[in-house]
């Protein structure tokens, strides 16, 4: 409209035309402000500042000292005081100390990993199977199968999906001088720590 | 805004009001959803418990779920077939294209509204159609992960709200919105047909009663399921390749894009299928597709020495070459069915015309009081036989007798309206076809079908001499089942019916 000159204004905005682009810009500016309010449909990420412990299912904290080599355990994370919501999926990790010829042996970070137990392909539990040919994760569902040292699917339907769904969660981890292990905050993101049940890029 | 309900007063085809039956039943699932509001519970562990509980325990609880499961597979079936009837009749042409795209939306919503519900019950079998459902979302490029965070959550928590909160609330409002749009402003409320819906789905509901399946624990496999009958044409794209996008989204988004510009495509400037070939050929290639995928997607390899995944996996060349062949098929198809209509339109052209003899057993009204008693008789014993059926716990037997009250009820009141038209009509001479077929009140033998008319109008030819002279002639000439098919045309056919039973009898042959 404001392209089009009327023959009166000379090649000018008219005064009508002036008047509704001033309508529309403040239509524009008074609901922008309602964009933002698009926030509220995610739930809100417990961004905790505060690393928290690896509580095992009999309610210790696991150590470096007393955690079996190649062996594995589910963990809540994060936990909350709702019994309900502790039985989430998309809260239970697998919390594994890698076998001996990984690195199992060191007692440091480096012999721990911490994977979303949420299998990439249709999210049911998988979890590690120590035994000697396997030492590897397993889904019961459809045989998609987990490396345990970076949590990349190497067989089944969720190796074939294209990244980041084919590398699992994983959280950081670290070892205090008593040798307890904790959980360091993490990044929800797939470019860090990645999202439970959709993956994480392998960097 | 200025609706008119019409009430008909005689059998009309329920093909014409398909949009209003998908209303009613809409309506149907409102009341029993509502009711079933009262004891489902959206939370995490307690959702199939909850469902168990309306159908174990709660009085009724059984009767409400599966009206409500069965009326949501109608309402998607009856939306279907509406949309298919409206496509092919060429009827989206009479007002603006607002109506068709409004009907499109309502029908996506309509799916959404049917595979939301069916995922709060939270079995098994909800638990892979939320988990596919979201990772469609997530594999759509740039936007898709914030997608499905916003509209999904993050967790089977939120998963069952949230769904719960899109099934009983924002999506019905986004369709009755849409309905205010869609709607015509004159609508055929045939309270027998009403009735005899109702009846089909309390009917299915007690024969097919559904089941629970299995409780959700993500520790334990699942066994194979297969989405409701609706998702299954897409579930066979999932499973033939591992590119969730393009199978997922991409197909299905192009489709539902392809029939919402329909009617800007559609320059043809005749309403019959039979002028509009391509057109024509399009909606059978589509509808082809649609049900060669719906089973495919159903049929799992039954052999169990295999693994899952090699039962569960469509080769795609194969599937994608099939769908490829599907479409010289119905194209030739279409075509071949064109030609042999026009072929009989034109040998109907030579043909003398009949007299339009139309229907009918004609009950007197002493013999409408009788069968109005018996059936009132019936609907007591039926009364007293649901209420017993339910004190010993069978109750899918109870709605199924249910069911049948309602198609009883829908007799009672075709019979009702027909003698309240008798009593308004003239007397009949005695020799003539009383009246011309228009006002004609509707016998008994009419609701049938799309191939009642015929019967009755042979059943007609029979009784009336001269009429039965004519027709003999011909078919004496000709025996072929061409000219056959030619005559059953030329019967049901009166000067200012519709071509919609020519249409139907066609698509029968």
């Amino acid at each position: 409209m404001a392209q089009r000159p009327s023959p009166k204004s000379g090649g000018k905005v008219s005064r009508r035309d002036f008047i509704k682009l001033m309508a529309a810009a403040g239509t524009v500016m008074t609901f922008a402000v309602f964009a933002d309010w698009g926030k509220f449909l995610p739930p809100p990420k417990q961004q905790s500042t505060e690393r928290q412990m690896v509580e095992l299912p009999d309610g210790s904290q696991a150590n470096v000292n007393s955690f079996p080599v190649n062996h594995a355990e589910a963990v809540i994370f994060p936990k909350t005081d709702d019994p309900v919501l502790n039985k989430e999926a998309f809260r239970t990790w697998q919390f594994i100390r890698l076998p001996e010829e990984l690195g199992g042996k060191t007692n440091d970070v480096s012999a721990f990993r911490m994977y979303s137990m949420v299998c990439l392909h249709l999210w049911c539990l998988w979890k590690y199977w120590p035994q000697d040919g396997r030492k590897r994760g397993e889904c019961p569902c459809h045989g998609s199968m987990y490396d345990p040292l970076t949590g990349k699917a190497f067989a089944g339907p969720a190796a074939l999906q294209a990244p980041p769904s084919n590398v699992l969660p994983m959280l950081d981890l670290e070892i205090t001088s008593d040798g307890n292990v904790w959980i360091k905050p993490p990044n929800w993101s797939p470019n860090g720590n990645g999202v439970v049940g959709y993956g994480r890029f392998l960097t | 805004m200025a609706l008119k309900f019409t009430f008909p007063g005689r059998f009309v085809s329920p093909l014409g009001f398909l949009g209003m039956l998908t209303f009613v039943i809409f309506i149907i699932l409102g009341i029993t959803g509502a009711l079933l509001m009262l004891y489902y519970e959206p939370i995490l562990d307690r959702a199939w418990d909850s469902v168990k509980n309306i159908n174990d325990v709660i009085p009724y609880g059984f009767h409400l779920r599966n009206i409500h499961y069965h009326a949501s597979n109608a309402m998607v079936m009856v939306a279907l077939l509406h949309m298919y009837y409206q496509y092919f009749s060429g009827r989206y042409k009479i007002r603006n294209e607002i109506l068709w795209v409004t009907g499109i939306i309502l029908g996506v919503l309509t799916i959404l509204e049917a595979f939301t519900g069916y995922d709060i019950i939270f079995s098994e079998r909800a638990e892979l159609a939320i988990s596919i459902a979201a990772s469609l979302t997530n594999s759509i490029p740039i936007l898709g992960p914030q997608m499905t965070e916003a509209f999904f959550g993050g967790g089977f928590h939120d998963f069952v709200l949230r769904f719960y909160a899109f099934h009983v609330f924002l999506l019905p409002i986004a369709m009755l919105g849409l309905m205010v749009v869609h709607f015509p402003r004159f609508l055929v409320f045939d309270i027998p047909m009403v009735m005899a819906i109702t009846g089909a789905i309390m009917l299915t509901g007690g024969v097919f009663p559904v089941d629970m399946g299995l409780k959700f624990d993500p520790n334990v496999p699942p066994g194979i399921t297969v989405p409701e009958w609706y998702l299954t044409g897409l579930y066979a794209f999932l499973r033939s390749a591992y590119d969730k996008f393009t199978t997922g989204v991409a197909w299905p988004g192009l489709f539902i894009f392809a029939l919402l510009i329909i009617p800007f495509i559609d320059r043809y400037k005749k309403f019959s299928w039979k002028d509009r070939p391509i057109i024509t050929a399009i909606g059978i290639t589509s509808l082809a597709q649609i049900i060669v995928t719906t089973y495919w997607g159903f049929y799992i390899d039954p052999d169990r020495t295999k693994s899952l995944l090699e039962r569960l996996v469509i080769d795609p060349v194969f599937l994608y070459l099939v769908m490829i062949l599907l479409v010289p098929l119905s194209f030739g198809f279409t075509y071949m069915m064109i030609k042999l209509a026009r072929n009989a339109e034109a040998n109907a052209k030579i043909q003398p015309k009949k007299p339009t003899t139309k229907s009918s057993i004609n009950l007197s009204e002493k013999w409408i009081y009788a069968i109005f008693v018996a059936l009132l008789a019936f609907q007591v014993y039926l009364n007293i036989a649901a209420y017993y059926a339910v004190l010993n716990g069978m109750q899918n037997y109870s709605l199924f007798i249910i069911g049948i009250m309602m198609l009883v009820f829908a007799g009672m009141f075709h019979i009702f309206r027909h003698g309240k038209s008798m009593q308004k009509a003239p007397p009949p001479r005695p020799t003539i076809p009383p009246m011309p077929a228009k006002a004609k009140p509707p016998s008994l033998t009419q609701p049938g079908g799309p191939e009642a008319p015929q019967i009755a109008a042979n059943t007609k030819v029979l009784g009336d001499l001269a009429a039965a002279e004519k027709t003999l002639a011909p078919s004496a000439k000709g025996s072929t089942p061409s000219s056959q098919s030619v005559q059953s045309v030329n019967k049901t056919e009166s000067p200012s019916a519709h071509s919609e039973q020519k249409l139907v009898t066609d698509e029968k042959k």
